[in-house]
């Protein structure tokens, strides 16, 4: 039977914001309404959802970069909400992350040897030598040569710095990497070689990931289960060939079925319902996807449908799949 | 969409021949005190009522190609270095910028990416549409305001009406590009430059905007170069399709033809390094190594660094872009076979 990373249970942030010119009034955004969900070691789960969806929110609040307002996180049976600055500091050597744009978090003044050797000398993890000995096998699993040691992050091309990003969260040898969006900005065949490099640190160090993206494509491929977020709720989780074959929730239909394929064979159908996403701040009553759902029906505008489980680890939160 | 569509007819859409031809577009950009071409010999037809595709990834020259066509290529650092652009009898490469001003955003239009950078922050929506009607129809305000709803309408943007005098930052990233394309289309044009319009969008927005590209390119008659990353996106709407690479197109065909039969090894590898949403795949092929840069092309084949059929003849000279039927490849080893 599968082990239990990580748990996370009701987990809540909302967000307050001066929002509008020249009359400003404040507005909560509600990014984690409560979700929970589960990631087993050594898998890697997918949070997948289209923009402003919260699961960008989801990814910071496990590691508390940012602070949930309630919830429960537990990783390998240790509270990491509970847990004190000590505490933390050793746990996010079990837990990393690596952004979408690696850019924006290197210190542009700083050469990548310096950048990758820093962490260890915050965590501690051994001298000087062995820290240099680190780096540079931390480079060539990757995939970089070893001179980039010296050299500047604006010397590396998107996708090297992609490869310096996954470097920097590797070097404190974790057991889980939160991975936000971190294909989404380079280009096919880059993307596909960064994809290839997570995967074979998966299997060579047992990681596990929480890996957030957009395209379900790339999911389907990475990802052994998902969840399917909507305005800061899951609205579907499930393993990911059952999710994929047989989607429950109309909104991983609308997502998978709005997905291009590259295949002029198979044109994709425009959604049926047009409509806006609606906005976080505000979300619809009851069913926030009633306002686009091909299927709505009276209930759905009024309650939200309860989560229910379905089998084969699947749940969903729909009135169509309700009692 | 009753006065706009009948507003200005394109009189010339039954002459034969493509609308747009590129003929050996070069054009170059100066680094380091030498000019490099950013796109070379790259030629085209665009037929009557078509859209192709222009495919490839960061750099491979397809929204420069874009922008040659529309005479935007930034000066002094670019220049058209050679070729011809013929569009209506004429060549866009020789006009001088005022001839060219008044040919853009009325005859041949283009959106963009990011329709936030290129939608003006404090003017409306609806004024922004209604100026191309003023400055290419000479229209008074209240007739340009007219048609600017219409046109607000036909990219069905819900109560238009009301939103008419909201400014950019108050719609989405959606509804922006469909402003975008309301102010594209405002003058009727026959061609269609459309540079990654759904790129920024999410998957459910951008199926909708895909959808009514389609729609409203059938409705106006126009033809349309369509420019993406995304093969995906490629399938679902062009009828040909050109892959670039570094510069140069390496393929071209028919869109069918492309997918069932990808005959460059770029193309083959960059079909097999998708994952995809409608099917499970064991093996993820990737293409190793990078795109060369500008200033340093290799000699021969500029795919060659990077290609798993290299030969030593590959290397020795720049391969000619060869196929019958509407098919043609630039590589010498594929060619043959």
């Amino acid at each position: 039977m599968a082990e239990i990373l990580l748990a996370v249970e009701r987990l809540k942030k909302f967000f307050t914001q001066k929002r509008g010119f020249p009359n400003p009034e404040t507005v909560t955004v509600r990014a984690l309404d409560e979700i929970s969900f589960t990631v087993n070691r050594g898998e890697a789960f997918g949070l997948v959802g289209e923009s402003g969806c919260g699961k960008s929110t989801a990814g910071r609040c496990v590691l508390r970069l940012i602070e949930p307002d309630s919830g429960g996180v537990t990783y390998a049976g240790e509270d990491v909400l509970e847990a004190g600055k000590e505490r933390l500091r050793l746990l996010r050597r079990k837990m990393q992350i690596v952004f979408q744009d690696p850019y924006a978090s290197l210190n542009p003044r700083r050469m990548i040897g310096k950048a990758l050797a820093e962490p260890m000398q915050v965590h501690g993890l051994g001298d000087s030598a062995e820290i240099d000995a680190r780096v540079e096998a931390l480079l060539a699993e990757v995939g970089l040569p070893p001179d980039a040691r010296w050299r500047f992050p604006h010397e590396f091309s998107g996708g090297q710095r992609q490869r310096i990003g996954i470097a920097r969260a590797l070097t404190v040898s974790p057991e889980l990497v939160v991975a936000d969006e971190p294909v989404s900005a380079l280009d096919v065949s880059i993307q596909s070689q960064i994809l290839l490099l997570l995967r074979g640190l998966q299997d060579k160090h047992g990681l596990s990931y929480i890996f957030i993206s957009h395209d379900l494509g790339v999911v389907r491929w990475f990802c052994q289960s998902i969840a399917v977020m909507y305005l800061g709720r899951i609205v579907e989780t499930g393993p990911v060939p059952a999710i994929f074959d047989d989607p429950l929730h109309p909104y991983t239909r609308m997502l998978r079925e709005s997905s291009p394929v590259p295949d002029p064979e198979v044109r994709v159908a425009p959604a049926r319902i047009a409509g806006e996403v609606p906005s976080a701040v505000n979300p619809p009553a009851g069913c926030h996807f009633h306002t686009r759902c091909p299927h709505v029906m009276d209930k759905c505008r009024q309650a939200y449908p309860e989560w229910r489980m379905v089998g084969q680890g699947r749940g969903v939160a729909c009135h169509l799949h309700g009692a | 969409m009753t006065t706009a569509v009948k507003a200005g007819a394109a009189s010339t859409s039954d002459t034969p021949g493509p609308i747009l031809r590129v003929e050996s577009l070069t054009t170059s950009f100066r680094s380091g005190g030498a000019w490099h071409p950013a796109v070379r010999d790259v030629s085209f037809d665009l037929a009557r009522h078509e859209t192709l595709a222009l495919v490839g990834e960061s750099g491979c020259g397809k929204s420069m190609t874009a922008l040659s066509i529309m005479g935007l290529v930034p000066k002094p650092a670019g220049r058209i270095a050679g070729g011809h652009i013929w569009f209506e009898g004429e060549d866009l490469t020789q006009l001088d910028d005022e001839a060219m001003r008044r040919i853009r955003g009325d005859r041949i239009s283009m959106i963009f990416q990011e329709p936030m950078t290129s939608l003006n922050p404090v003017l409306t929506v609806g004024f922004q549409v209604a100026e191309a009607l003023f400055y290419h129809r000479g229209m008074s305000g209240r007739e340009a305001d007219r048609m600017a709803l219409d046109l607000l309408e036909q990219v069905k943007i819900p109560s238009a009406r009301r939103r008419f005098a909201d400014y950019p930052h108050q719609f989405s990233g959606g509804m922006r590009q469909r402003v975008m394309i309301a102010i594209a289309l405002a003058c009727r044009p026959q061609v269609l430059l459309a540079d990654e319009p759904t790129t920024a969008l999410d998957v459910t927005i951008q199926a909708e905007v895909l959808a009514l590209l389609a729609e409203l390119k059938t409705a106006y008659g126009m033809s349309m170069v369509f420019i993406t990353h995304n093969l995906g996106v490629v399938a679902a709407i062009a009828d040909r399709v050109a892959v670039m690479y570094a510069g140069e197109i390496v393929e071209i065909a028919t869109v069918r033809e492309l997918f069932r039969r990808p005959t460059h090894p770029y193309t083959e590898l960059l079909m097999r390094s998708i994952p995809r949403v409608d099917r499970n795949i064991a093996e993820l092929e990737t293409i190793q190594g990078q795109v060369p840069s500008i200033s340093a092309m290799p000699p021969g084949c500029r795919f060659a660094p990077r290609c798993p059929l290299r030969e030593p003849r590959c290397e020795a000279a720049p391969p000619p872009l060869a196929g019958r039927s509407g098919h043609h490849v630039r590589c010498v080893v594929r060619a043959g076979a």
